[in-house]
């Protein structure tokens, strides 16, 4: 398909434009910068927020840049006076409901609204403070917070959440000087159908939606005396920790990643990527075993937190198509409290396990109560833990362990790269991919061929799951078994895919979902920003490392191999069932209805 | 939730067939079908559930339009134009009337977006930004009647012919 061209001017020079773009859209192609605080490629363009503002010839008033299509022979004007001053009296209407506290915010240095002001250089503001009603912070969630007083009421978490993530939870209630962004009722995060995913805090341009911190309590028990504190590192991070510390997007830096997590004082650097093969394993023969038994399929993976809240809150009756292996997060934190304590002989009450994920939707699974399969071991052997201990202590951002990484004075760039410890810091490729969408499926089809022919796959490299396409599929023939599987990730692909399940359509036999867009790699605890191409460029850092690795398929990883010889026993067996799986729950909301 | 109730809205919904944008219909059916004229909280859920539009969409709806009540409303119910024209002419006597004759719950003063009703939820007393009849100022509306140019004397035959009045 051709689109018409179109000939427009832009501050006195030509241009050829595609019809159907926004003047916004236009001015950025041509390399000139428009800037706004409410627009979203490709998800939002509410014109709320009034910066975009441009002058056109001919017109009467200013035009809001970003819903103005272009049109043949448009002059547009981006930089007169006019438009300066309208921008600067839009941004200091919105900082006069703003506080002025910069210093106390966690968005400090990182705020679009501050730097916006200090880029057009609005210094004053004059205009008095007319939002009237005052919300009380929201914390209820696990994961993420929301400060009203902060919101400039651009929607964009309003449109992603829905656009993006079809989860709805939020909307604009009442008008004027009351609006604000409320869930049903204004009730907390938590008792609404938020899946902590935390889209929206990487899209939110001052700190009105922050990611809830646990910086404090690992300092805390890195400090304590006699703690023994394991670290366990997501396969995303080293995708995209660099962005942090001024690399290019995509640069994966693992050795880098191991180094600071030692040098700022852990006792052991452990690799989430070996309890994601460990996962492959448990996961890969519950999808043999549920073909050769006729069980429930497709089998639906589980490792993706707001992904299994959003089953549990709108796939109620779907739940038992979701495999039952844990995530690899919670996988590490029963077996550091259980098999390496005693492997190493440590007291598993002096254990504290840091997870460091790509995701705030992994700080609400670590506390899901039944998460606790180490106490249960330990009592199961006459011995009780302290009441309230958790498998996994606790959950780190990229961004909070960035903050701590800088905290300690460590020069990050400047880092020789080491390796993770011993056992838990072994991985394969196949761990690695684990942070990418398409990446489970990829690793879990890499294992089930081999476990089913004996062999390995011709190209381990199964390029039929890669992209970035919403919902992608493909069949494997696997001695004679063509097997059907499809790849769904942003939750509003994995509702369309849900939905054939729910109707009995679904032709697959086994189906990936990721909460977030481009899978771990984009999730609500990585570096902002986070647009369609930085995901992108991260994606490929993680394949780039998958093919870097000596071993590529889980089955082979070495420290799982042991792991089973001298722990599990085997795939599925009674010590995994109860270690490795777990069970999930409906959630209703609004029950009585 | 009752299931006559459930019934009841199920007939509503259905009574516009899908039809998109339906949903301000929807809501004002059931509220003026509610004995007490609002919306509760669960009778939005379960609207939102059998629309499937999702609950905080309806929310926002609700909260938006100032004809939406999410708290009990009394039998009767008068809107009051606080607006300039309706000002000057003398809406604020009207609102001092009635605040006189009747003793209103959690009635905080003040007259901007008032939402005031009695014990016994006999009456609610509202006002309005404008009615936009500014040439039969003052104006009130009396459960959907609208009055132009009301006196003290005229809202008391009014209050008078309300049923089951107690004037």
């Amino acid at each position: 398909m051709t689109q018409k061209q179109l000939r427009i001017k832009i501050n006195g020079d030509t241009y050829l434009m595609y019809e159907g773009q926004s003047v916004l859209e236009a001015c950025r192609s041509a390399g000139i910068n428009i800037p706004n605080l409410c627009y979203l490629e490709g998800v939002s363009r509410r014109a709320s927020c009034g910066i975009c503002v441009v002058e056109i010839e001919g017109a009467r008033t200013l035009v809001r840049s970003c819903v103005t299509p272009i049109r043949e022979g448009i002059e547009i004007f981006t930089n007169t006076g006019r438009v300066r001053k309208a921008r600067h009296t839009n941004i200091k209407l919105l900082l006069a409901n703003h506080p002025r506290n910069c210093l106390e915010c966690d968005k400090n240095r990182q705020c679009e609204l501050q730097k916006l002001s200090d880029d057009l250089d609005v210094r004053d503001t004059s205009y008095p403070k007319i939002r009237k009603k005052h919300y009380d912070i929201d914390a209820s969630s696990p994961s993420l917070t929301r400060d009203h007083e902060k919101c400039i009421l651009c929607a964009r978490c309003v449109e992603v959440c829905s656009q993006v993530q079809s989860v709805d939870a939020i909307e604009i209630a009442e008008r004027g000087m009351e609006a604000h962004v409320s869930t049903f009722f204004n009730k907390g995060l938590d008792a609404s159908e938020c899946v902590n995913c935390g889209q929206c805090l990487l899209v939110c341009p001052t700190g009105a939606l922050m990611a809830k911190h646990e910086t404090g309590s690992v300092w805390k028990a890195i400090d304590e005396p006699g703690r023994h504190v394991v670290v366990q590192a997501a396969p995303a991070i080293r995708a995209a920790i660099g962005e942090e510390f001024g690399f290019e997007a995509g640069m994966p830096l693992t050795g880098t990643l191991a180094a600071a997590l030692r040098k700022m004082g852990f006792d052991r650097v452990f690799d989430t990527q070996f309890t994601a093969d460990l996962t492959i394993i448990e996961e890969g023969n519950e999808l043999i075993s549920r073909i050769k038994n006729k069980g429930v399929l497709p089998l639906i993976t589980s490792c993706s937190p707001g992904w299994i809240r959003f089953a549990e809150t709108f796939f109620p009756k779907l739940l038992p198509n979701l495999s039952t292996c844990k995530s690899p997060q919670q996988m590490f934190g029963t077996l550091a409290k259980t098999y390496y304590a005693e492997k190493m002989n440590i007291d598993p009450s002096k254990i504290t396990v840091v997870s460091v994920m790509p995701c705030t939707a992994k700080k609400f699974e670590a506390r899901r109560p039944e998460m606790n399969s180490a106490a249960e071991y330990w009592r199961n052997k006459g011995r009780r833990l302290p009441g309230g201990t958790r498998d996994v202590d606790s959950v780190i951002t990229t961004r909070e362990l960035a903050d701590m990484i800088r905290e300690s004075g460590i020069d990050f760039a400047r880092l020789t790269g080491e390796k993770f410890d011993e056992p838990f810091g072994i991985s394969t490729g196949a761990g690695t991919i684990f942070g990418a969408t398409g990446g489970v499926m990829e690793a879990a089809l890499r294992t089930a061929y081999a476990e089913l022919t004996g062999k390995s796959l011709k190209d381990l490299n199964l390029k039929a799951v890669r992209g970035m396409g919403g919902v992608r599929e493909a069949s494997v023939d696997i001695n004679g078994l063509t097997l059907k599987v499809a790849v769904a990730h942003g939750l509003k692909n994995a509702r369309e895919v849900m939905e054939q399940v729910s109707k009995g359509k679904s032709p697959y036999h086994f189906i990936e979902i990721m909460t977030c867009p481009g899978g771990c790699i984009g999730g609500g605890g990585q570096p902002v920003p986070a647009t369609t191409d930085v995901r992108e460029k991260r994606i490929k850092a993680v394949y780039s490392e998958d093919e870097s690795m000596p071993l590529r398929e889980s089955h082979k990883n070495p420290a799982v191999i042991a792991l089973y010889d001298e722990f599990l026993k085997e795939p599925l067996s009674g010590v995994s069932h109860s270690m490795l799986h777990t069970e999930y729950s409906r959630r209703d909301l609004y029950p009585g209805i | 939730m009752k299931a006559a109730l459930k019934k009841e809205i199920d007939g509503i919904i259905k009574s516009y067939d899908g039809t998109h944008g339906s949903l301000l219909g929807i809501l004002e059916e059931i509220q003026k079908r509610n004995p007490h004229n609002y919306l509760p909280e669960k009778t939005l859920a379960y609207t939102a559930k059998k629309t499937g539009i999702p609950p905080a969409k309806v929310y926002g709806v609700v909260t938006f339009y100032s004809f939406f009540s999410l708290i009990p409303q009394g039998k009767h119910c008068i809107s009051i134009c606080r607006g300039t024209a309706c000002h000057t002419k003398g809406s604020r006597k009207l609102l001092d009337y009635l605040r006189s004759s009747f003793e209103f719950e959690g009635d905080t003063g003040g007259d901007a977006k008032l939402f005031i009703t009695t014990k016994d939820r006999y009456l609610t007393v509202r006002t309005v930004a404008c009615f936009g009849q500014c040439a039969l100022a003052p104006v009130i509306e009396v459960d959907g009647k609208i009055y132009g140019s009301v006196t003290v004397e005229e809202l008391k035959k009014i209050l008078k012919k309300l049923k089951g009045s107690r004037q």
